[in-house]
């Protein structure tokens, strides 16, 4: 039995923190409520943000979820 | 610092754990082998250890505190302590086994608690070696 195919979900934080006048990681940590450290996280892809903080995020860049998120289904 | 607080806590609590309960492992394990099978005689090993353990994790939280920000605990920090327990607490239940079955074969009293007592300690050791695995790796 093969392994079951991933979903991805990439994100756009760090284009979004520079067309924010170049906003830093911890600004925006401070501003939705996580440590820098986790910004890091989620920027890398190594951590999926709960929906409530992931909504946080698009609130303080005042876009829509899908402008800060992308979620590719798994192929096949 | 690209540590979180908590992460250096883990740290911190990792390396007093092993030094203060490891040197009791290491002390107690002497005297097992040697005979000593009256529960009581190890109460004051135990003591120290726990101590030093307290004494280290207090250095070591004022370092960390020290080393960056003292950030609160956030989701993330949350959900890697819940999967690191989740995955270390089988080690705890094998402990709880082993004694039980030593008991049913009379292993003496000693020897039972002990071997609960490193089941403990290795469960505690195994989760903060997942929780920096997790912080690193990311999940």
């Amino acid at each position: 039995m093969g392994r079951k195919p991933k979903s991805t979900i990439t994100n756009n934080i760090r284009r979004l923190r520079f067309e924010h006048d170049a906003m830093t990681q911890q600004q925006l940590a401070d501003a939705i409520g996580v440590t820098r450290q986790t910004v890091n996280a989620i920027e890398g892809n190594k951590y999926s943000p709960s929906l409530e903080v992931a909504f946080r995020i698009a609130t303080v860049f005042g876009v829509p979820l899908e402008h800060v998120f992308e979620y590719t289904p798994p192929s096949g | 610092m690209n540590t979180s607080f908590e992460e250096r806590i883990v740290w911190v609590n990792m390396i007093a754990l092993l030094l203060a309960l490891g040197i009791y492992f290491v002390v107690a394990g002497s005297m097992l082998r040697a005979g000593v099978t009256n529960l009581v005689a190890y109460v004051p090993l135990f003591t120290i250890a726990v101590v030093v353990q307290v004494a280290l994790i207090a250095a070591g939280s004022i370092a960390a505190k020290v080393l960056g920000r003292a950030d609160e605990r956030d989701e993330r920090d949350r959900l890697i302590a819940w999967r690191a327990e989740a995955n270390a607490s089988w080690l705890v239940g094998v402990g709880i086994l082993a004694g039980i079955s030593a008991m049913v074969v009379a292993v003496p009293n000693v020897w039972v608690a002990h071997l609960l007592l490193l089941s403990l300690f290795l469960a505690e050791l195994l989760k903060a070696a997942l929780q920096l695995l997790y912080y690193r790796r990311g999940f």
